[in-house]
């Protein structure tokens, strides 16, 4: 059976980046100092997802590197070693190379092979390392069980798998009905109190006996033999710990892998297993407890023969994964055999293209485009509370919406002449549906909405390497993260919205001795925050650093040779900054102070049809205020008519509108007129003459719509003004080209098409008419 | 020759069926394939500063499409517009275009056997765009490479960095 595998690409890729942006957000999340279990192992899972995703796609790369970042995870939360500052850069560089490897297969370039191998020795180094972790040590334990507890095979699997989680075991003595005594060594690095709380639910302290030297004379000989003959291996658990080992049930990832299954009590079957799994390509065990001057070193020994763990005698595994790794090791029984004795016939289905183990049936959703999210899947027996769909089908739905609403507006103006009296059922029913349109198109559009989290959450790692880098010490706040904007704004935002930060990192935020001497807190505030303000998306980024400088900006403007003077407004001086090629950092650094940016930054946030807004105070910090449309498929627009044909001006671009008396009108130098409203002469420009239609002539005939563009505001000259809508924007590029002053094209009521205006195109298109008027 | 040859390599116009429109006198056909629909002429929406024979773009359903006027492009026949007067809507790789023609009249069969290479003339129509000349009862049809032409610059439809 062959599926061809490359149809499921594309559900990997976008599973695999959520998984890595989780993973980063819990890393970043994490307390060093205190880390919760939960975290890591929420970070172990996604990154066993990715491995076991990326085996069964066959990416061996990421395999590879998420093995040896799995291995080191594995280790923290199975609490064998400390979390350290280091361990979380280093987590933070492997997702990078990760991401680089997912790139690569999607066909971006090659990852760096450099930084791979860099990243995985780091990794190795950290795994293996024991540096100021408790020195392991190997105790001889001895106890003496109650009666009742050592007939009971189960309870003694409980107790014994409860030893496994914080030691080694190597069995020496099982207890039974017969000899109810326990023996066995332990190698771990926990202390005795541990040990023996552990125990103290199985057997009354004082029956307790762990020392270091090992059992008395006799025993010793007899239970070292016994070891090496039976009891060693014969031990699986078979019931996880529920903080480590997520149950089944609960589906843990969108790939469902299985948490080790029990196995047969038997040596036999562990170790042709285990052999399964050398063979399959990772042979993955831990050092043998019986020899406890090698610290806990792990090594990946692909295709290692299991002869080479029978050596030391207590060859255990601690992962057998099967060829693709898409198995967890039972981290319940650490220590002991895990490897599950029906992973061999589980496996070849497993490994088999295009199939997934279906021990849940959430494997068959995400085959056919849905998706759990991790909260709901970790959740037992959660619902599924979102799907993955297409962005195009999206599209669609909406296009078709808009098609219903102009449908709608057509019957709506049709049924407008029928005398209401004799219609009344048609106009009511008619009413009926222009409100359920409505609500459709609604929740429609709600469908593309996505929360600024999106955009917020890849920030904190962003300031993170970035204040590392300054020196600097920054809190990163953010509110509003709920606030909901449309998915094409929030794909092109997150570029402008990055260089603001690192923009108020390197030049607001001062360095934490600057800041003290200011009288402020060593460590800056950085607050994102989104909010909705009417039917715009408002998002602010705030620093409390120095501000800017304004004698500065203006010193830099005069060398730029721009227009200047000292008497300008601060918000005036504010939008210096955003003139090309302006930069007042002292030294260009890889962070910033080219000056490209500040430019391209308003630049791309006007091509979304918002503004950029900047205020300071000099020592207390500057904020800059994002505003942007909800949306970018519906605009609100005042419709115009001139010479027959009807445009669409966008609303925010309109401040207001009247008619002019023909004593407004001036001209200046013979051809350009100006119209003179309030005091302020605007350049008039009528819309006939820029798009050559036969419009009205006279100005008092007309209606002048005063519009705020790039260049400043200008007088539209128009016939007459038609109203108010709200417009679905079509693309005009679509099917045909761009035409110079026009925006794009909507489909009015009547059915017909009307233009939308490029408000700054067309008033360049207007002043330039005018000079070439002049010219000739 | 060198018609005959590109003939064989794009492989349209081998043979297959052909729609036949008539502007003015002249009768024209294009590749079925292309042809999405064809609908009544409708009032348009002028595009500014665009050439003559754009008439400008139509609501196609939700779809906003240009309309070009072969007879102006042309100047072929008297350009009214009225009942008779027909639109065919062309699939052009991913795009939507409009035509508007004097009528159309059949759909036709023609193999490679009865096509005529177009002879070299300086016509407002290049040979470029002219996949051959085909008979049907004694009538020419000038077969037209819809697709080239349409995708040409002179047609003015795509912006030239597309």
């Amino acid at each position: 059976m062959t599926i061809d595998m490359s149809q499921f690409y594309q559900v990997f890729f976008e599973e695999t980046g959520e998984h890595l942006a989780n993973m980063e957000q819990l890393l970043l999340g994490l307390d060093v100092s205190a880390p919760s279990l939960e975290d890591l192992n929420a970070i172990f899972r996604a990154a066993h997802s990715i491995k076991g995703g990326s085996g069964t796609f066959g990416f061996t790369d990421m395999t590879e590197v998420t093995h040896i970042l799995e291995t080191l995870l594995d280790r923290l939360r199975k609490e064998e070693l400390v979390l350290r500052p280091e361990m979380v850069d280093a987590f933070l560089a492997a997702g990078d190379v990760l991401r680089a490897q997912l790139e690569h297969h999607q066909g971006g370039p090659e990852a760096d092979k450099e930084s791979i191998r860099a990243v995985c020795a780091e990794l190795e180094t950290l795994a293996s390392g024991s540096a100021g972790q408790p020195a392991v040590r190997r105790l001889w334990l001895e106890c003496t069980l109650p009666a009742d507890m050592a007939a009971d095979s189960a309870g003694i699997d409980n107790l014994l798998a409860a030893l496994g989680d914080i030691a080694a075991l190597e069995m020496v003595h099982r207890p039974d009905a017969e000899t109810p005594r326990l023996a066995c060594w332990l190698t771990t690095q926990r202390g005795d109190g541990e040990l023996r709380d552990t125990l103290s639910f199985y057997a009354f302290s004082e029956d307790v006996l762990l020392s270091d030297r090992g059992p008395s004379d006799g025993q010793a000989a007899q239970g070292q033999a016994g070891s090496a003959a039976d009891v060693a291996y014969g031990f699986f658990s078979d019931e996880p710990e529920p903080d480590t080992a997520t149950p089944p049930s609960a589906g843990d990832d969108s790939f469902g892998f299985f948490d080790a299954a029990p196995g047969a009590p038997d040596p036999a079957a562990a170790e042709a297993t285990g052999g399964e799994g050398d063979g399959a390509g990772f042979g993955f065990f831990e050092d043998a407890p019986g020899r406890p001057e090698v610290p806990h070193a792990q090594t990946v020994a692909a295709g290692d023969s299991p002869a080479a763990i029978e050596g030391p005698g207590y060859g255990i595994y601690i992962d057998a994964p099967g060829g693709m790794g898409v198995f967890a090791d039972a981290p319940g029984a650490r220590g002991l055999a895990t490897a599950p004795a029906d992973a061999a016939p589980r496996a070849p289905a497993e490994t088999s293209p295009g199939r997934r183990v279906s021990d849940n049936p959430q494997v068959e959703t995400v085959r056919t485009g849905r998706r759990e999210t991790d909260k709901v899947a970790t959740a037992v027996g959660g619902e599924n509370s979102s799907i993955r769909v297409a962005v195009e089908k999206v599209d669609q739905l909406i296009n078709l919406v808009g098609e219903l609403v102009i449908t709608q507006a057509m019957l709506a103006e049709a049924a407008g002449q029928f005398d209401p009296v004799l219609a009344e059922k048609l106009l009511s029913g008619i009413d009926l549906l222009s409100r359920n349109t409505r609500d459709l198109q609604e929740s429609v559009m709600s469908i593309r909405m996505l929360p600024m989290s999106m955009v917020f959450s890849r920030f904190p790692r962003v300031i993170r390497d970035l204040a590392g880098k300054l020196g600097k010490q920054v809190d990163f706040k953010t509110l509003g993260e709920n606030t909901e904007l449309d998915k094409s704004l929030i794909e092109k935002i997150t570029d402008p919205l990055t260089h603001l930060v690192r923009n108020s990192l390197d030049h607001g935020i001062e360095i934490p001795e600057k800041r003290v001497a200011a009288g402020k807190t060593p460590n800056g505030t950085l607050t994102l925050k989104a909010s909705h303000q009417g039917g715009n998306i408002v998002i602010e980024v705030m620093d409390d650093g120095a501000g800017l400088n304004r004698e500065r900006i203006l010193a830099k403007a005069r060398e730029k040779g721009l227009a200047v003077h000292d008497g300008m407004p601060d918000h005036e001086v504010w939008q210096l900054i955003f003139a090309p090629g302006f930069s007042t950092a002292e030294q260009v650094t890889d962070v910033s102070g080219r000056g490209v940016g500040m430019d391209v930054v308003k630049k791309n946030i006007e091509g979304l049809g918002g503004k950029v807004e900047l205020a300071s105070s000099p020592g207390h910090g500057t904020r800059t205020v994002i505003r942007l449309p909800l949306t970018l498929a519906i605009l609100d627009g005042m419709s115009v008519g001139v010479g027959g044909e009807t445009f669409i001006v966008p609303l925010t671009a309109i401040v207001e509108s009247m008619q002019p008396t023909v004593d407004d009108i001036r001209t200046m130098g013979g051809d350009t007129r100006v119209v003179h409203i309030r005091g302020e002469y605007l350049p008039f420009i009528p819309l006939a003459e820029v798009f050559g239609l036969p419009g009205v002539e006279d100005p008092s005939h007309g209606i002048v719509v005063v519009l705020e563009a790039e260049e400043g505001k200008a007088a539209l000259f128009v016939d007459e003004l038609l109203g108010q809508h709200q417009v679905v924007i079509k693309s005009l590029e679509a099917n045909y080209r761009r035409v110079a002053g026009i925006s794009g094209a909507t489909i009015m009521g009547d059915g017909s098409v009307a233009m939308i205006l490029d408000v700054t195109a067309v008033t360049r298109m207007g002043l330039a008419n005018s000079h070439r008027l002049k010219v000739a | 020759m060198e018609n005959m040859a590109s003939i064989e390599q794009t492989g349209i116009a081998t043979s297959g069926e052909y729609l036949t429109f008539t502007l003015g006198a002249e009768e024209y056909g294009i590749d079925i394939l292309k042809v999405q629909e064809i609908r009544g002429y409708d009032a348009v929406t002028k595009i500014a500063n665009a050439p003559a024979f754009i008439k400008g773009v139509i609501n196609l359903r939700g779809v906003i499409v240009p309309i070009v006027d072969l007879r102006i492009r042309f100047n072929l026949g008297e350009v009214t517009y009225d009942q008779f007067t027909v639109v065919i809507i062309l699939n052009i790789g991913r795009r939507v275009v409009g035509v508007v023609v004097d009528g159309v009249s059949d759909v036709i069969q023609l193999g490679s056997d009865s096509l005529r290479p177009a002879p070299e003339f300086g016509s407002i129509l290049d040979t470029r765009y002219i996949l051959g000349l085909g008979t049907v009862d004694e009538r020419m049809i000038i077969l037209v490479d819809i697709e080239q032409l349409m995708s040409s610059d002179e047609m003015a439809l795509l912006d030239k960095a597309a």
